[in-house]
């Protein structure tokens, strides 16, 4: 049988090295070699995107590429056709290096002959080959075992859903009136079924956080609120098993750039574990500062009074499925996925989370979170473009002057939902209500000033909020107003970094106004 | 007051008792449909006030059962609450997208599913729930 040619694409400036290794590969008895010479890296992508390269033999002394890196930018174009170093320097270290960074061999010119570098282009091809079936397979399998998590989280649904149905209709005597016993029975039932749904939740979650596909999604978030709703959630739990469940959070704490909901999900977890691992009458509590070194992050730590964490577990708690050996029935339950949820999630919203513990006193769980800064939510928007912005804020008035009650949070609320689906992808921003709930403007959105889009976002804020029926009824109406925002003299020759900051003080400088304008007096 | 009519397309016989039960207790008149085809029919001859429709459905799914909702004039306008068990993440935009007015994820906590019903039907919410 007569084998196909080997496509070689030689990347080589030297004439001299060209000639000779032409005069090697002309091979008289195996598969014939056909030779593409170019002498530059900066030709290589539009010879690789052609598709009809099988391996690339590549010089590390080229004009505008060198070393490791011109490695790394053959492997960047095209990742699946194997990369063979050539190249005249016998250096142990280097070649370490270019493997590292994708190449399948390191060869040293004038140390092999015909049959030797025929065989290393066979054996380079080869390994590539495998390499990308390897990593065919493993997308394919971690794709199949998502669809398989996906269906089983779905099919296990449905019956919890049967038992959560009928479990409350006793317990709410729907179906007759039940004894206190039979109630605190129920309620242990309705524990479990809790501690079911949690489990099927978690195991949908790593299965993303392996992926590193969890999704969070960031804004300007107030600890207090998160902490307080999450230690309320908690407290039953505690109360139970006679701990005391505290937290301390300054009110003068600035507020992070976090995702309430996934922040949530991280202190459930770390609650649950601290009070199912703490014994009767013992304490709880969660503090928060800013973090003493860096003060762009806030620090969060969970403190228990608990059996405590051996010092060899306390990197690896942390880990997907690792559990701390534990001589309580409490103990053992659950999957051993939360503290790998937690890691995955808090470090996903740019921070970082560890234990130190006291076997037998208690541990401390720590994390961090990066405080909210306007400039650092902004910078996706304006970055790159110099196009003016302006910014569109959205008032509530009520013709009884302004009345701050209970129900203002509820409607500004309202009103902040339907203008946020007023906005389009990317060009619109809505700004964080900034820790102002006491106000007539409840929303500000940062958008492009040119070919009337601001206009455009004016009058659909404007529709959708004549919309809200329920606003009306209650006597209260919305006002927009739009202003493009004056950047004066940092218009003209300012770097990027100084516009967006500017963007960012005229932003914090027009909130502050309609704040004090507003407030109560 | 006249009872509000609800309409819960579910294939599942359990879960549709666990419904009837729930819904009667709040005061709703709760009528029941097992799939997309019988749903849509159920919908046209009740004109509920709501739905609550669920996705994995015999005979079409729940898309498809909006799909046909939104076409229809005078059913275009009935609130449509999917109570679902697939993932939230992957189903809640697609869902919305498609015209529910709200997304739930079943096992849905009876607090949780009351308040959505009644804000929905523009009822005074009685229990304090988050509504996320």
């Amino acid at each position: 049988m007569k084998l196909p040619p080997v496509r070689v694409l030689l990347v080589e400036d030297n004439e001299h090295d060209v000639r000779l290794l032409r005069e090697l590969l002309r091979n008289e008895h195996g598969p014939s070699v056909h030779i593409t010479q170019i002498d530059r890296m900066s030709n290589i992508a539009s010879h690789l995107a052609a598709g009809e390269t099988d391996v690339v033999l590549l010089d590390l002394g080229l004009p505008d590429a060198q070393g490791p890196e011109a490695v790394r930018q053959a492997h960047a174009v095209a990742p699946t056709v194997p990369i063979v170093i050539m190249t005249g320097l016998d250096d142990e270290s280097l070649a370490t290096q270019v493997l590292k960074e994708g190449a399948q061999d390191y060869l040293v010119k004038g140390q092999l002959d015909a049959a030797g570098l025929m065989r290393a282009i066979r054996h380079a091809i080869r390994r590539q080959r495998t390499q990308v079936e390897a990593d065919v397979i493993r997308g394919l399998q971690l794709q199949l075992r998502d669809e398989f998590l996906s269906d089983v989280s779905h099919e296990l649904r449905s019956p919890l859903t049967a038992i959560y149905q009928f479990v409350t209709i006793l317990a709410d005597d729907l179906s007759g009136p039940t004894t206190p016993a039979q109630q605190e029975h129920l309620d242990i039932i309705l524990r479990n079924v809790e501690q079911l749904r949690g489990m099927i939740d978690d195991i949908l979650d790593a299965g993303r956080a392996e992926g590193g596909r969890l999704s969070v999604a960031p804004e300007c978030t107030s600890l207090a609120d998160v902490i307080g709703y999450t230690a309320t959630t908690l407290q039953g739990a505690a109360r139970d098993k006679h701990i005391t469940l505290s937290f301390d959070v300054p009110s003068d704490l600035p507020t992070a750039y976090a995702d309430p909901k996934r922040l949530r999900q991280v202190l459930i977890i770390l609650l649950d574990n601290a009070i199912k691992f703490t014994p009767a009458n013992g304490v709880v509590m969660i503090r928060t500062c800013v973090h003493p070194i860096d003060p762009r992050m806030l620090l969060v730590e969970v403190e228990d009074s608990g059996c405590g964490i051996a010092l060899d577990s306390t990197e690896k708690i942390f880990d997907r499925l690792y559990r701390v050996a534990s001589t309580s029935d409490e103990g053992r339950r659950g999957l051993g996925l939360g503290l790998f949820i937690c890691r995955e999630l808090v470090t996903q919203q740019g921070g970082r989370i560890w234990v130190t513990s006291d076997p037998g006193k208690g541990s401390v769980f720590s994390f961090t979170l990066p405080r909210f800064s306007l400039t650092r939510m902004i910078t996706p928007m304006l970055q790159g473009s110099h196009t003016p912005v302006a910014l569109v804020s959205v008032a509530i008035d009520s013709e009884r002057g302004t009345v701050v009650d209970e129900t203002w949070q509820h409607w500004t609320r309202e009103t902040r939902a339907a203008v946020r689906s007023c906005l389009s992808v990317d060009a619109e921003l809505l700004l964080p209500e900034m820790g102002a709930a006491q106000r007539n403007e409840c929303a500000f959105v940062l958008t492009t000033a040119v070919d009337g889009e601001m206009d455009a976002l004016s009058a659909r804020i404007r529709s959708e909020l004549d919309g809200l029926d329920p606003l009306r009824k209650a006597g209260l109406s919305c006002s927009v107003s739009a202003s493009v925002l004056d950047l004066g003299e940092a218009a003209d020759g300012a770097s990027n970094d100084e516009r967006i900051e500017s963007v960012s003080q005229r932003i914090t400088e027009r909130i502050a106004v309609g704040i004090q304008r507003s407030r109560p007096s | 007051m006249k009872k509000k009519k609800i309409l819960v397309i579910d294939d599942d016989p359990t879960i549709r008792q666990g419904y009837q039960i729930r819904l009667k207790a709040n005061g709703y008149d709760p009528y029941f449909a097992v799939d997309a085809i019988s749903g849509f029919t159920e919908a046209r001859r009740q004109m509920p006030d709501l739905i609550i429709l669920d996705l994995g459905l015999p005979a079409g799914d729940g898309f498809l059962v909006m799909e046909r909702l939104k076409a229809a004039t005078y059913l275009a306008l009935i609130p449509v609450l999917v109570v679902s068990a697939r993932d939230r993440l992957a189903t809640k935009q697609k869902a919305i997208k498609a015209g529910a007015t709200a997304f739930l994820q079943k096992p849905v906590d009876n607090a949780v599913l009351l308040a959505y019903i009644r804000k929905i039907l523009d009822e005074p919410v009685v229990e304090k729930v988050a509504l996320g």
